[in-house]
């Protein structure tokens, strides 16, 4: 799972109206724990998660652990 | 899950089995194979094949006895295939050279063949390659024995001899001249590891051994005429083949017995069904022998026996290319892992559970059952993936709760007094029902909750016929019966389910239910057996119609029976008895009534495997030029949906003007919710008089365009989700923002699943962008 920050440069965070960063984030689903680098508000920590992680690489790690 | 027992379930399944050719051909030959070679036009692989399971092939091809074409079912549909004549036609056109066989070291043991028949030359050919030293005793001064008789027409001597030489050729030591005794015999046995005798004569008696061949308890083994008691020759190299493996198994000190049950002929269990197949007479050849194109021909009238009666009936067991016997082994191995995936997991979701394998198998093989089994153990052992039925129970759960879920006894006679006046206490059925109310309640309408969110107009229409129509109270009971729970294998949610509905069954002193969706019937049918049930399709045509419109123009209709109709032929026929009373002409489709297919929601499957169902749908659609008829609303709205004109059978009785209810769009995930809400808040209003809220004013107003909406479905994204996701957004600003374009990009976790949405405000409009969802969890810091 990954981003590249150039791709969703245009996005920011309302709140905290900052840039966002990439950093380790963890995420967790069933028996699977990952730290994943992921796309954050500095100041919130509110993680952007964009379309194609969403239906692309995530769903192919939930529907991996779904079978486990 | 008792796993044993699942396995012998799958093996009865005859998939597999030969076809009763093969198992009558005492040397196997693979004849589907040979013939579909054939017909192909290529007799070198036809050639291998007869290479490979036939001693002496270029021999027994021209002179084979064929017991295999008596048992040929295309007997009943024109003619037995002529499968020795095709034999001699690959001869002709597809012999090949042997391979060169380095010849194996002969340190197994000494044999002695005596008689040089084909049985005995079979015996020691065989032995001779697995290793045997083997000594030929033969009485005359040349091999063959009564081969000799057959050469002729079809057995040139060129060709026996060159077959003959090969024995000699192997390097198996022949002793011409010897006539073998009692007591030669006897000497032969103690001067060998083991004696085949195929002499085709003896001079007494000798217990043979049908099955091992062994004669007594000593290392003699018999075949040949000895044995056969006829002049067949397949029944003869086969014996000596049989006793060969016999001679094996005693020499390696391993049981005579074991696994030989299909070694000769055997009855196979696969019993094919030709009633349907067009009688095509025999080609005759007209040479000496069948041309290449005669040939093909021939092959081509080959039924190629195999059960697939299931297979042909399933979208889903074509799809995955699975017999009930691969199916079940799937399902084993994957109950049996510890550590490792499942990837039958989403195949086992895919089946609708409809029923139709079973009904198509003449052994009864249910995979409905074995599917349903495997689900509910997936649960109990926590291996059940959630995202496969999630939304189905989350809609489940809506269906049970105060938005939808009302129980009501008719509106008492005290209360409606209002409604007592001519004309209409004379005109109106509803209103002479309620003023006959006896505040006992005899019948409670329990529409389902598919149909209120499908044709929510119609609820309170029908509930007015009943009112008006049934000797008795009828009440109302909104709510789900559990059918998602029951194809989830969520016995636990079921249970809850059932007792929920016992106990308004038991407070309402134990009503008839009247159902309207066959799936309900099904469920009661099965977890509720002590409640007495109806169906409204019944009562329609015991009570009479409520518009007797009869149609103007003929109009031919296929019904699509309802996959949970299956065992039910009084409403199949019902069903019938309403359209044709209306007017309707019916083409029956071939897979009807007990034999019909599902339309792709049974078991869940619209929502675990979208495409599996698009494919239930795709196939089902094609199937008549006719609009169809239904009468569960799924299976009308997947149906048009698929682009099929289809009715509903509501669409007939209660017909809307200026509306072509062939063409009426599906309701949407989120319109199904709004919808049985307002069919509460009708009810509860127009029926009951009571004061009811509108719906909640404090949403936003959304403007979202269609293709969103395509995606909100294809994702099972409900308005009420983007109406939090936005609310949450709105109020905490706990969102990102597009400088670029205005957009926003919002997200909220609503129980396990986070959504997000992008949107743009315009004035007190919110523009929805874009719509999706995971399940993977962040851990907010």
């Amino acid at each position: 799972m990954y981003q590249k920050k150039e791709d969703y440069q245009a996005w920011i965070c309302d709140k905290c109206q900052q840039e966002l960063e990439l950093s380790k984030v963890k995420v967790h689903y069933l028996e699977g724990e990952f730290e994943v680098e992921l796309l954050n508000c500095p100041t919130c920590h509110q993680v952007f998660v964009n379309e194609s992680l969403a239906l692309g690489k995530m769903l192919e790690v939930e529907q991996g652990l779904e079978d486990k | 899950m008792n796993l044993d027992k699942l396995l012998e379930t799958g093996d009865r399944c005859i998939f597999l089995e030969p076809p009763t050719c093969t198992a009558h051909c005492p040397v196997h030959l693979e004849i589907i194979a040979f013939i579909s070679e054939i017909e192909k036009g290529d007799f070198q692989k036809a050639y291998k094949l007869m290479e490979k399971k036939i001693p002496f092939h270029r021999i027994i091809g021209r002179i084979c006895d064929h017991p295999c074409e008596s048992f040929c079912v295309r007997q009943e549909a024109g003619g037995t295939i002529s499968i020795s004549e095709l034999e001699k036609a690959v001869l002709e056109y597809g012999a090949a050279k042997p391979k060169k066989v380095w010849p194996v070291p002969k340190k197994k043991g000494k044999i002695a063949v005596v008689g040089s028949g084909l049985s005995g030359l079979t015996a020691a050919v065989d032995l001779d390659k697995k290793g045997y030293e083997i000594v030929l005793y033969e009485k005359s001064e040349r091999l063959g024995g009564r081969l000799w008789e057959h050469v002729g027409e079809s057995l040139q001597e060129e060709t026996l001899l060159e077959e003959l030489k090969q024995v000699k050729d192997k390097g198996i030591h022949i002793q011409f001249g010897q006539t073998i005794d009692e007591q030669r015999l006897s000497d032969l046995g103690a001067e060998y590891d083991a004696v085949y005798l195929g002499s085709g004569e003896w001079h007494q008696h000798l217990e043979i051994d049908p099955i091992t061949f062994q004669v007594g308890q000593a290392n003699l083994f018999a075949g040949g005429k000895l044995v056969t008691q006829s002049d067949s020759v397949i029944f003869s190299a086969s014996s000596g083949r049989r006793a060969a493996l016999s001679i094996e198994r005693f020499l390696s000190k391993v049981s005579l017995t074991d696994s030989r049950e299909r070694e000769g002929v055997f009855e196979t269990p696969l019993k094919q069904d030709v009633s349907a197949t067009t009688a095509l007479p025999r080609l005759e050849k007209r040479g000496a022998v069948y041309s290449r194109e005669e040939a093909a021909a021939e092959a081509k009238r080959c039924i190629k026996c195999q059960c697939r009666k299931c297979i042909d009936g399933c979208n889903h067991l074509r799809k995955y290319d699975m017999s009930p016997y691969a199916y079940i082994r799937q399902i084993n191995h994957s109950e049996r892992i510890i550590l490792g995936t499942h990837y039958a997991n989403k195949m086992i979701n895919s089946c609708t559970e409809c029923g139709l394998c079973e009904e198509e198998c003449f052994l009864d093989i249910s995979m409905k059952d074995v599917i349903q089994e495997t689900r509910e153990s997936m649960v109990e052992r926590n291996k059940m993936p959630v995202s496969a039925h999630d939304f189905a129970l989350k809609d489940m759960a809506f269906s049970n709760s105060e938005q939808f879920s009302l129980v009501r006894r008719q509106p008492s006679k005290e209360a409606s007094k209002d409604l007592f006046y001519y004309p209409l206490i004379s005109f109106s059925d509803y209103v002479k029902g309620l003023y006959n109310g006896t505040g006992k309640t005899e019948f409670l309408f329990y529409p389902g909750c598919q149909l209120p969110a499908s044709y929510p107009d119609d609820v309170k229409s029908i509930y007015e016929y009943l009112v008006g129509h049934m000797k008795g109270d009828v009440g109302i009971y909104l709510g789900c019966c559990g059918a998602p729970a029951d194809w989830a294998g969520r016995q636990d949610l079921m249970g809850e389910n059932i007792a929920a509905i016992k106990k308004v069954w038991e407070e309402m002193e134990r009503p008839v239910f009247i159902l309207a969706c066959s799936s309900c019937i099904r469920i009661f049918e099965k977890y509720l057996p002590e409640i007495k049930i109806q169906s409204l399709w019944d009562i329609y045509i015991e009570k009479g119609l409520p518009n007797k419109n009869w149609i103007k123009t003929p109009q031919t209709l296929s019904i699509h029976d309802a996959c949970a109709t299956r065992e039910n032929r009084e409403l199949q026929e019902n069903i019938r008895k309403i359209a044709e009373s209306l007017g309707y002409t019916i083409d029956e489709l071939s897979y009807s009534k007990e034999k019909t297919k599902c339309c792709g929601y049974g078991g869940l499957v619209y929502y675990a495997n979208r495409e599996q169902a698009d494919g239930f749908v795709a196939e089902r659609i094609e199937e008549s030029p006719h609009d169809l008829l239904v009468y569960c609303t799924m299976c009308k709205d997947l149906f048009v949906s698929g682009g099929k004109r289809t009715y509903h059978i509501l669409d007939l009785l209660y017909p809307k003007e200026n509306e072509d209810g062939a063409v009426r769009k599906m309701p949407t995930f989120s319109e199904r919710h709004q919808n049985r809400s307002r069919v509460k808040r009708l009810l509860r209003k127009e029926i009951w008089n009571e004061e009811v809220d509108e719906a909640a004013a404090d949403d936003y107003e959304l403007v979202i365009p269609e293709t969103v909406q395509k995606e909100m479905e294809n994702r099972y994204i409900l308005l009420e989700n983007i109406q939090a996701v936005l609310k949450n957004a709105e109020s905490s600003r706990k969102r990102f923002y597009n400088p670029q374009n205005g957009d926003y990009l919002a997200c909220l976790k609503i129980e396990h699943v986070t959504f997000w949405v992008q949107y743009a405000r315009e004035a007190e409009k919110f523009l929805i962008r874009n719509v999706y969802s995971h399940r993977m969890e962040i851990v907010e810091e």
